[in-house]
Formats: structure tokens, C-alpha cells, sequence
């Protein structure tokens, strides 16, 4: 992680305060309050209908919230910051019929950018992804990879200081993955603040610099990975014997085992307690008390939204 | 403003570009010459085959007269195909009538009374292609006091050619009412002279000049008082038409291509409504320019450019731009609204029945333009465009506070409607799952 200077952070990119946004009767953000550094990668988490979408669109004022305050790139409560936050939304979208020039210089045009600017950056963009040729091509006749990697352009086009993606690797293939993730690592280093909403907990690990978690709602999780990995302490035990996780299962104060093929992840209380007991039973392999992923995080703060398929709504609130 | 303008630039560029667009512009001028072409074509196609047929006089006395005709008219035939001319000022246009069969008759003598078998045999040559009909004159058809025997009958195998029993009954019946008259002891010519019909001659009113002097009324032109009014009228309804309910298209694809989305993260919703408006104007401008061009060469390449008073045109798209706001901006609430073409058809009809409106009226407004009812009808904001051009392009035209308060309820009205559906648009376009109806709609309106 860059070093943050602190008149950056008291100048955030985004600063939400105590906002709450209701739809109906349904609150999808309640009281949130959040400041996103300048020229950092903010990781966004949270189960599906948690709040992220609602807090991406309260951000660019698509959403007005019904009470609290939203400062983006020091504009306060206008949309007068949106021609320099660039956008990828979850669910992409491009005008089929036109041709990928056209859609990229009318997006960069609703950024407020010039035309020769504009063409400018969309060859350099094309060329750095590979897909020069398919310039004058309509967007079409494009696979969904590179469709991807259209959208993402086009959100990048026109030199945003905010970038906000909303699962940007989704459906890519690992060749592909790669070049986009280069590429955002280089708008981060020019100084771009991202903001960056994922399913992908290895991926949030490691790119996001701070984590974000929303759970209906709710803010729940909020600070750099090893701050949070602190606040769930060190009883996460990666454990590889004989009987796998069948064997594991039955072990007293054992809890949420996962499979991980060759080893098993798995929390206790007592990490020695279980050496203890497994010594006996099984030949031990593998035995490593380490800090809970980002993946074990989510799961314990996400779990009830499981149990609540089983049994009848209790109270709202995080974890 | 300049993102308004950005979008509305796209929206014209997309659309003008477009096949859709290029085929719609020359769609009426092209099925116009498809179905031009195809008629003269069809007409060379003609079976002109000589259509043989037998005439069973029963009278006795007008087969020869009969046999004349027929001989007098392939004689016309063969002498050179017909003509007609079409005269406007300072053009003529000749018009090749299309060829005609030559007809052969000949006479079936009968003896006896077994008519039936007369028949019999008869249909059995036509059956046997020896003659395409066959005429039975009935014996009493000269008495015009007989009640018995007075018919003429055709009897064919071909009921659907129309030429020759026309031309028989026509033929037949001068014949056989100049025999009538003349056994009268009338005198046909003097008949006809006498009972030709008076001809009505339609005239505008007269007019004194600051001079005094008295200037006559004008013979009435049926182009100046009918085919401008109704033509313009019709062409106005067409160009709004085809331009704004596209606009609800545009709005739902967008929407389920999930490219809402994206555009509102760079302009608010009420500059991505008003830019896709202006956009259609624009594109609806374009179309109307073209077509009101191409009518006025016309018009002018046939002199008739002067029955076309100039204010017309700018009426014309005056009417156009606010029928086109108005209408539009709710075509766009609609398909904001909705997530399924499904959806929008339902909320559609309501509206397609308050936009047929001036289609519906438009006929007692042309026939009395100053009635009570056409004056109210006219000043429903909705209706305002095409039924205010019409009585605007009917002489002498309303009363100029007419046409000031129609204006401005439209005016009014429009911007209503663009408010509503800016507030629509504003929740709609991000709106998922079950589409809405009426009432929420109306609840989105009056929402903060």
C-alpha cells in the first residue's frame, strides 16, 4: 500500500455521512458514514441486496439520500464532481449498433470530453487491451470478454480521479482478468482513487488497500485488511490430515469447517487443544494457526442470511 | 445545457444513420412508385385475347344494330390505342388508357320454343371455349309498358371480367331508348338537350378594395381549400407519429441493455429525457423538411405553389415541434416505466386513444371549421396541433385569439407533460421488476 499522506486523508475522495436512503418501507442504507482516501483501492463487500449498488449510485448522485451528506471529489451534494468519476456498472451495457469508436466517443462526450481527446485516448485504450481492430467493428459483433473490456474503457476514457467498478473481472477469463487487473493497477498508481465492489474475496484481499463491508444496510466492516483480521483474532486453523473434513466435523469446538481439497480450514477456540485431540485419531500433515481470510470474514458476518432460508426473519442489523 | 445537446446530437446522429431511418424517408415516394410501376406493368399484362359471344335476339330487331356497334368499336380499337390528358397550369400529362379486348359477336338463330335447350346448347360452347359468354334479348325489351320478357341476360363462365357485360349494357340500353323514344314519336336530341343537368359553380366571396373597388369572388380551388388542409394535416400526424412513439423504443432498450445505467452516471435524468426530445424533434424536423421539400418542387413544377399560403409552413412546424414535445415526453415516461415492450403496450392504449383524437375529429372540423364543437376540439391541448393546422389551412381560418389561446394551452400542456414525465422518468429508468400502473405512475408524479 502507497503511503497516504494525511492531508489526503482528511481530504477524502468520498465522504459519506450518516446516510440513509429508503425504497418504500425497505431501508437499503442506513446511517452509512464513510470516507474513501484520495488515490487509494477501496474494496466493497457484501451478500447481494446488502446496500453496495445503493451506495455506488448514492455516490453518483443517481440516488438523492433521504437524509445525510455525500461530498465526492470535494463537491458537496451535486453532480458537479460525475465528469470525473468513471463508471462500471455490475450489469454492462453498450449500444449494440454502434461501433466501438462511436459508443466510446459518446461516453467520453458525456464526460464532458473533447473529440480529438477523446479519439485520442480511445486508440491508445484499444491498443493497450488489444483491440484496435475491432474499432470500427459494432459492438455486437464483439464476445463478451471483449464487450467487457469495451465498458471498461469507456469508463476509464475520459481520465477519471474516481473510478468506481462494480465486479469488473466477472466473466473474464484468466488472460483477460489479467490485462484488466494491470490495467487498473496503473490508473491506481497514477493516482487514481478506485473504488471497487467485488463477490471475489482473493481478489478484495489483494487489491483492495481498505475493505468495505455492507450487510443490510449496514456498515459492518470498515478498514485495511489486517485491521480486520485483527478484530477477528487468530483462531482460524489450516489443518491437513487423514479423514479430511468428515473427521474434522465431529471434533469437539470445531466450527465452520471448509474444504479446501488437500487441507481444511476450519475455527476453534482452543487452536492447541485440537492438535491435542486430532495427534490420536489421525496423522496430521499440515497444521497452521493463521489469521481468518477475508472469505472466513464474510461468511461469519453473511452466515444468518443461510439460517434465515430455514427459519423466519429475527431482527435486522450487522454482525 | 451541453450535455442536453450531446445526447440529443447522438440521438439524431443514431437515428438518421440509421437503415430504419433511410428506408422510412423513402418509403412513401418508393411504395408510391412500386405501386405506379406495378399498375403499368399490369396494364401491358392485360389479356386482350378477342372475347367471342352470341346474342340470342328475342326481340328480332337489335342484333344488327348491335353487331354495328361491336364492329364500330374494334374498328376504334384497331385505329389506335385511347389517351387521356391530364391539364394543370402550363402542364400536360398524356395517360395511356390500358389496352382493350376486341369483341367478336355473332348470332344464334333459334327456332322453337325450347329456350331451355337454347341455353343448354349455348353454355356447352362456352364450355368448349367456342365463346367466352352468350346474350339472351328478351323478346319484350323495347315495350317499356311490358312486365314479362323485359331482361337482358349475360351468362358466362368468367363472372369476374367486367368489360364486356358493361359494355353490353350500355350499348343495349341507348339502343334500345333511342327506339323507345323514337316509337314515342319523341324527338332524342331534343330529350337530351332538355334534361341536360345545370353545372355548380363553387366561388370564394367577394371583396371591396380600400379603393372601393369591388374585387369578384374567386372561383373556389379544391387544391387551395381541400388537398392542403387534409394534406397537411395528414403529413403533420404522420411525421409526429412515426417520430415520437420510437422514443418509447429507444428508452426501453436502453434500459434493458442495461445502458440507463451508465448514461446516468454522467447526465441527470431530466437532461437525459430533454436530449433524447430534442433529439426527435430534430430527427422529426429532418423528416418533415424532406417531405414538405419534395411536395413544394412539386407544386411549384405544376404552378400550384401558390394555393399554399406561406405562413402554412411555419404553422406547420410550430404544431409539429409541440405535438412532438408533448407526445414524446410521455412516450418516454412510458418506456422508462416499463421493463417489457409487454408492459409499455398496456400503458400505451390510453394514450394512442387521446393521440387518435385529431384522427378521429378531423372530418366535422373540416366540414365546418367555425362550428362550436370545432373551435372546442381544437382548443384540447391534445388535439391542438393537427386540428388548429387544419382550420388554420382552411379559408378563411380562425379568429388569431384562437389560435393565440390554442398555442398557449398547448404550451402549457406540453410543459405539463414534460414535467410529469421527467418525475416518471426520474424513478422509472432505474426501476426493476413489475411494471407500474396508472396509479403509481401517478404517485411517481407527485413524489419528492
Amino acid at each position: 500500500m502507497p503511503p497516504l499522506l494525511s492531508a489526503d486523508l482528511k481530504r477524502p475522495a468520498v465522504r459519506l455521512a450518516n446516510v440513509t436512503k429508503t425504497f418504500g418501507s425497505h431501508t437499503a442504507v442506513r446511517d452509512l458514514s464513510l470516507a474513501v482516501p484520495r488515490g487509494c483501492t477501496y474494496g466493497f463487500i457484501g451478500p447481494n441486496g446488502s446496500g453496495k449498488t445503493t451506495t455506488i449510485r448514492t455516490i453518483l448522485h443517481i440516488f438523492h439520500p433521504d437524509s445525510g451528506e455525500v461530498e465526492v471529489l470535494g463537491e458537496r451534494s451535486t453532480r458537479a464532481a460525475n465528469d470525473r468519476i468513471g463508471y462500471l456498472p455490475e450489469e454492462r451495457g453498450l449500444y449494440k449498433k454502434m461501433t466501438v469508436r462511436r459508443v466510446l466517443a459518446y461516453y467520453a462526450a458525456l464526460k464532458g470530453m473533447d473529440r480529438a481527446d477523446a479519439a485520442k485516448a480511445s486508440t491508445e485504450w484499444l491498443a493497450k487491451m488489444g483491440l484496435s481492430e475491432w474499432a470500427d467493428k459494432k459492438v455486437e459483433a464483439l464476445s463478451k470478454g471483449m464487450a467487457q473490456k469495451i465498458q471498461f474503457i469507456a469508463a476509464v476514457i475520459a481520465r477519471p480521479e474516481l473510478l468506481i467498478l462494480d465486479e469488473p473481472f466477472s466473466g473474464l477469463d484468466p488472460v483477460n482478468l489479467e490485462v484488466l487487473r494491470a490495467a487498473i493497477l496503473e490508473l491506481r498508481a497514477t493516482g487514481t482513487t478506485i473504488i471497487f465492489s467485488t463477490h471475489d474475496m482473493a481478489m478484495a484481499e489483494i487489491m483492495c488497500d481498505f475493505i468495505f463491508m455492507i450487510y443490510r444496510g449496514n456498515k459492518v466492516l470498515d478498514g485495511t485488511l489486517a485491521d480486520i483480521q485483527r478484530q477477528f483474532g487468530e483462531d482460524t486453523v489450516r489443518v491437513g490430515c487423514g479423514g479430511g473434513a468428515e473427521l474434522l466435523r465431529g471434533l469437539p469446538g470445531v466450527e465452520m469447517v471448509r474444504d479446501l481439497g488437500q487441507l481444511q480450514e476450519l475455527r476453534h477456540g482452543d487452536p492447541q487443544a485440537l492438535l491435542r485431540d486430532l495427534a490420536p485419531r489421525t496423522t496430521v500433515r499440515h497444521f497452521e494457526v493463521c489469521k481468518p481470510s477475508l472469505h472466513d470474514i464474510f461468511i461469519r458476518i453473511a452466515k444468518p442470511d443461510l439460517q434465515e432460508m430455514q427459519v423466519p426473519k429475527t431482527t435486522g442489523g450487522g454482525a | 445545457m451541453n450535455k442536453v445537446w450531446r445526447v440529443a446530437a447522438t440521438e439524431y446522429l443514431n437515428a438518421v444513420r440509421s437503415k430504419a431511418f433511410i428506408i422510412g424517408v423513402l418509403a412513401v415516394p418508393l411504395i408510391m412508385a412500386i405501386s405506379i410501376g406495378a399498375q403499368f406493368y399490369a396494364q401491358k399484362k392485360t389479356d386482350v385475347t378477342p372475347r367471342r359471344f352470341a346474342v340470342l335476339d328475342r326481340s328480332g330487331q337489335l342484333y344488327p344494330a348491335l353487331a354495328a356497334k361491336v364492329q364500330a368499336r374494334t374498328d376504334g380499337l384497331r385505329a389506335g390505342g385511347k389517351s387521356v390528358s391530364v391539364a394543370l397550369k402550363g402542364q400536360s400529362l398524356k395517360v395511356d388508357l390500358p389496352p382493350q379486348a376486341e369483341f367478336v359477336v355473332e348470332e344464334f338463330k333459334f327456332s322453337g320454343d325450347d329456350l331451355k335447350a337454347a341455353e343448354l346448347q349455348l353454355s356447352e360452347r362456352v364450355r368448349r371455349k367456342e365463346l367466352f359468354a352468350f346474350v339472351i334479348i328478351g323478346p319484350n325489351v323495347l315495350d317499356p309498358r311490358a312486365t314479362n320478357g323485359t331482361e337482358v341476360l349475360y351468362h358466362t363462365q368468367t363472372p369476374t371480367y367486367q368489360d364486356l357485360p358493361a359494355w353490353v349494357e350500355n350499348t343495349l340500353s341507348g339502343e334500345i331508348r333511342e327506339r323507345r323514344f323514337t316509337a314515342a314519336g319523341v324527338d332524342s336530341k331534343q330529350v337530351r338537350e332538355l334534361s341536360r343537368s345545370v353545372t355548380l359553380l363553387r366561388l370564394g366571396l367577394a371583396e371591396q378594395k380600400a379603393t372601393g373597388e369591388v374585387v369578384q369572388a374567386k372561383r373556389e380551388n379544391r387544391i387551395a381549400t381541400l388537398v392542403v388542409p387534409v394534406g397537411g394535416m395528414v403529413l403533420l400526424y404522420l411525421v409526429v407519429m412515426t417520430s415520437a412513439p420510437a422514443l418509447l423504443n429507444t428508452v426501453l432498450e436502453e434500459k434493458m441493455q442495461k445502458i440507463s445505467e451508465v448514461l446516468l452516471a454522467s447526465v441527470a435524468p431530466f437532461e437525459l429525457m430533454l436530449g433524447k426530445l430534442l433529439g426527435t424533434v430534430m430527427v422529426s424536423l429532418t423528416l418533415s423538411a424532406l417531405y414538405l421539400g419534395s411536395l413544394t418542387w412539386v407544386l411549384w413544377r405544376f404552378e400550384q405553389l401558390s394555393n399554399v399560403p406561406g405562413q402554412l409552413f411555419a404553422w406547420f412546424f410550430l404544431f409539429q415541434v409541440l405535438a412532438l414535445l408533448m407526445y414524446g415526453s410521455v412516450f418516454l415516461a412510458i418506456g422508462a416505466a416499463c421493463n417489457e415492450i409487454r408492459d409499455a403496450q398496456s400503458l400505451m392504449f390510453p394514450v394512442m386513444m387521446v393521440v387518435m383524437v385529431p384522427y378521429l375529429m378531423f372530418i366535422p372540423v373540416m366540414e365546418s371549421p367555425t362550428s362550436p364543437f370545432s373551435r372546442g376540439i381544437s382548443l384540447f391541448p391534445p388535439a391542438t396541433p393537427m386540428l388548429m393546422f387544419l382550420r388554420l389551412a382552411i379559408p378563411p381560418g380562425p379568429t388569431w385569439w384562437e389560435v393565440v389561446l390554442g398555442v398557449v394551452l398547448t404550451t402549457a400542456f406540453m410543459l405539463g407533460c414534460v414535467w410529469a414525465s421527467a418525475k416518471i422518468f426520474r424513478i422509472g429508468i432505474l426501476s426493476q421488476g413489475q411494471a407500474p400502473n396508472l396509479t403509481k405512475l401517478v404517485k411517481w408524479v407527485f413524489s419528492k
